[in-house]
């Protein structure tokens, strides 16, 4: 009788305190976050101390290509659960933006963010930055210096580029689409195909692969790059095309969403303004992830350039998002989906 | 009336919970701008890549079944048949790796064969390359998932050589010897367990996905979990899983043609002593090394790789403190998961056993085509039914994570219940009814106290099966209510390599700590009552 007792209060106690997790308490706010969990978490937690507000995050799995948040957010439109997306880049924000799954929020915070980097009708705004870098085996002399190596037939077989369908590749590929038009970045992503190139299915595996040497260099994200030369793993990291006539490296800076029909508007704007503050964007730089602060006078360390010193690709973000689904199906069939 | 209530309940809240987002989700792979489409299923019809998926998630299933069979079903016989010593020792060694999220063994195993492994300090650098690329592929796929469901072929054949009457056996030993009584007797008496282990195997294997995912084998659980995920195309998701829906309902029909009644026919024999051993005199060095050699191999190594990579007792405090509100949540759910799952598999096992209303058949198919079905599938079905703002009380909920469970798993704790209920004759609760005692109140006074073991290996089994699970929670926990494994697998990207460790091992002491402590205290109550 005892154990029926304490089987049935265990029961209620549970549901009611699962019932219980179901409403929404004043002082918290959700937040559905791409950005990696090791480099994001902290940051909430920091906010949380600061602000006794409590945050309840959804975080993103590798396996999910960084977009099931951004995915949960477009299912959940008309049944909002969250307040604020931190998008680990632009390009989901304008998806959001297209979807009429975000509101305009111009937060005081950002006035000092260049306008490249942030939507003009303050859908999105931009902060800490990724470039897209080529990491290469340390043991090669002869380095390539511009992403048009991947058709050079010198390095016919040596090269790796993430599948292009998912993540910061696809931006990367929808960007020279914008930039370049069709029929050339076509023509680009063929002679690549033709000239060996190995698809791995993340930015990770990309750097490891070259790290092993089973690659000699590929296309990635510059935590990736950083990260591994910390690990003292034997890459090197160059920023493409920085050479007179070249089209220059690709910035990604992370983007926050202010997500319409947000259960706690408040507490998301002061979390927004927390995440594009000048301290966000130090500690994003000196974490692992070594992200470059947009704000014009942020402390880095020594192994994170600053914006201002590197030849940036000219990107309307906007546009990029509106090519990134036009050519999905082109990418699904160049990779052979 | 009681008994048509209860049981008519169960099979609707089962069909609700579970089938019903299924048939939802399918409905809606026909739709397209609101009309009847085949829009979503053409690239499956067309694509050249969906024969690759096809072949692929074969391949892994049967390599894998097959594997297990020819290795586990001899196994069980050493272990459940045979004077090998230690032999129950290795039977829970076996059963380890089954409790344990098969990627988290992945992730073991990628380090013993990664740059600064174990393997590469032994082997060098070249040979550990080698295997490592080997590892990531179908290789590595067959041997995580090889290890993972052997113990469901060796369980279930030492299970089965206990329902194997001893004087057939005895039998055919005065005509030849233990090999002939082995491959004319107890081997075909029991063929249709070791079909049944096969095919559990095979399903549950086509189904995965959290293995093939990491160790980069494309199957249709992948490509399923990276349409909804990636692309959230909910009808190109659902097509995906189309063809694995087809596959485990072709397997289920013919397991349910071939074997069901022969399964039912056998005849159970409690009495342990009774049962013959075979003595395996000059071999027994051979086979016990050859059981520990296997032992090493496919439970110790991964084991072991986790634990050194995470030897400091610093890493356990920083992953303590990343992630103990996590494991909180993971034993709070999982015990709670347990308990609902307990009580319907409970009731489903009751009407399943005694066919007590015309859907039992139904009923036990339901489930076990839920539990087949992957997990991707079930989230994806669960998110298309609650997520409204009317059912938010339930979507916006930990209520999710549980109904996954129970959807899942209700299989489990049914067939176990079932199979506890075997053991009860008949005649007891005929004889309260003849007492004049009501439905309700037989179950609790004699049916329940009768298959109190029972109960309890339901609520283990529920308990472990909800800890581990990966895939439906991911999909479906609310804002801040991540459990243990989503949180290792959030964190390895990118997350320290060690930290992750020892998480992992930190899952492994929740999952199998618990209920080794009730189970002692259960064996210590039960010595205490024999005294």
């Amino acid at each position: 009788m005892k154990i029926q007792f304490t089987v049935v209060l265990f029961l209620l106690l549970s549901i009611s305190a699962i019932v219980g997790c179901g409403k929404k308490a004043a002082n918290e706010v959700t937040i559905y976050v791409s950005e990696d969990q090791v480099f994001s978490e902290p940051i909430l937690k920091d906010f949380e101390k600061e602000t006794g507000i409590k945050v309840k995050p959804v975080f993103d799995t590798e396996e999910a290509k960084s977009t099931g948040a951004m995915n949960r957010l477009i299912a959940e439109k008309d049944n909002p659960q969250a307040d604020v997306y931190w998008a680990n880049e632009p390009i989901r924000a304008e998806v959001l933006k297209q979807k009429g799954v975000s509101l305009p929020y111009f937060s005081p915070n950002s006035k000092e963010i260049p306008d490249g980097y942030k939507d003009k009708e303050g859908y999105w705004t931009g902060f800490s930055a990724r470039v897209r870098v080529l990491v290469v085996n340390a043991k090669l002399t002869d380095k390539p210096h511009s992403i048009l190596s991947y058709t050079d037939p010198k390095w016919k077989g040596k090269a790796v580029i993430t599948n292009p369908l998912f993540g910061t590749t696809t931006d990367q590929v929808a960007a020279l689409f914008t930039i370049w038009g069709d029929e050339r970045a076509k023509a680009f992503m063929e002679a690549m195909k033709k000239n060996g190139v190995r698809i791995s299915t993340n930015n990770g595996e990309s750097a490891d692969l070259v790290a092993s040497g089973e690659s000699d260099y590929g296309l990635v994200d510059s935590d990736d790059g950083v990260n591994r030369i910390r690990q003292g793993k034997p890459i090197e990291m160059i920023y493409p095309d920085q050479g007179d006539g070249e089209v220059g490296c690709i910035v990604v800076p992370n983007a926050v969403v202010f997500i319409k029909g947000a259960p706690h508007p408040e507490n998301a704007k002061k979390l927004i303004d927390y995440l594009l503050s000048k301290e966000t964007e130090r500690k994003l730089a000196f974490a692992d992830c070594a992200q470059i602060p947009l704000h014009p006078d942020v402390q880095t360390p020594p192994d994170v350039r600053h914006i201002s010193n590197l030849k940036t690709m000219s990107v309307n973000y906007t546009e990029v998002a509106r090519k990134m689904t036009e050519i999905q199906p082109y990418l699904k069939n160049w990779v052979g989906y | 009336m009681a008994r048509r209530i209860v049981l008519t309940s169960i099979f609707i809240f089962l069909t609700v919970i579970g089938l019903l987002p299924i048939l939802m989700m399918v409905l809606r792979s026909f739709v397209a701008d609101e009309r009847f489409s085949l829009l979503s299923y053409q690239g499956l019809l067309t694509s050249s890549r969906e024969w690759v998926l096809l072949s692929h998630s074969f391949a892994l299933a049967l390599s894998v079944a097959f594997l297990t069979t020819i290795v586990g079903v001899p196994l069980g016989i050493l272990l459940g048949k045979t004077d090998l010593p230690l032999r129950r020792f290795f039977a829970i060694a076996f059963t380890v790796p089954l409790v344990i999220s098969p990627y988290i063994t992945a992730v073991g195993w990628a380090d013993f064969f990664g740059g600064d492994g174990v393997f590469a300090n032994v082997a060098g650098a070249t040979v550990a390359q080698a295997a490592y690329q080997f590892l990531f592929g179908l290789a590595g796929c067959v041997l995580v998932l090889f290890s993972t469901f052997l113990p469901i072929a060796i369980l279930l054949t030492i299970t089965a050589l206990r329902t194997v009457n001893p004087r057939l056996e005895e039998a055919g030993k005065i005509v030849t010897g233990w090999s002939g009584v082995l491959s004319r007797v107890t081997i075909p008496l029991i063929i249709p367990t070791i079909s049944l282990a096969s095919i559990l195997t095979f399903l549950l294997t086509i189904g995965e996905f959290g293995v093939p995912n990491f160790l980069r084998y494309d199957v249709f659980a992948v490509e399923s979990f990276v349409q909804f995920s990636a692309f959230y195309n909910f009808e190109a998701a659902t097509a995906a899983a189309v063809p694995l829906a087809v596959i485990t309902s072709g397997v289920l029909l013919l397991e349910w043609f071939f074997f069901r009644e022969r399964i039912h026919q056998v005849q159970t024999f409690s009495d342990r002593t009774a049962l013959p051993l075979i003595e395996l005199g000059k071999f027994r060095v051979w086979m016990f090394s050859f059981v520990a050699l296997l032992c090493i191999i496919v439970v110790i190594v991964p084991l072991i790789v986790l634990i050194a990579r995470s030897s400091s007792v610093s890493e356990y405090v920083a992953a303590l403190k990343v992630a103990s509100d996590s494991l909180l949540r993971s034993l709070l759910y999982a015990a709670l998961g347990a308990c609902l799952l307990t009580l319907i598999g409970f009731f489903s096992g009751y009407l399943i056993h005694h066919q007590a209303m015309s859907f039992w058949r139904t009923t036990d198919t339901l489930t076990i085509f839920l539990f087949a079905l992957p997990s991707t599938v079930i989230g994806i079905g669960l998110i298309s039914m609650w997520n409204r703002p009317w059912t938010n009380f339930v979507y916006g909920t930990s209520a999710m994570i549980i109904l996954g469970y129970l959807v899942k798993y209700t299989a489990l704790t049914s067939r176990i219940t079932a199979s506890t209920l075997m053991l009860i004759p008949n005649s007891m609760e005929e004889a309260g009814q003849v007492a004049g005692l009501a439905w309700m109140r037989r179950i609790r006074t004699i049916v329940t106290p009768m298959a109190k073991k029972g109960i309890l290996v339901s609520w283990l089994v529920g308990y472990i099966f909800c800890l581990r699970d990966l895939e439906t929670t991911m999909i479906v926990y609310p804002p801040g209510h991540e459990t243990l494994p989503v949180r290792i697998a959030t964190l390895m990207a990118n997350g320290s390599a060690e930290l992750i460790a020892a998480l992992c091992v930190i899952m492994v002491c929740a999952t199998i700590l618990p209920p080794a402590f009730l189970w002692m205290l259960s064996s210590l109550r039960i010595r205490n009552l024999k005294q």
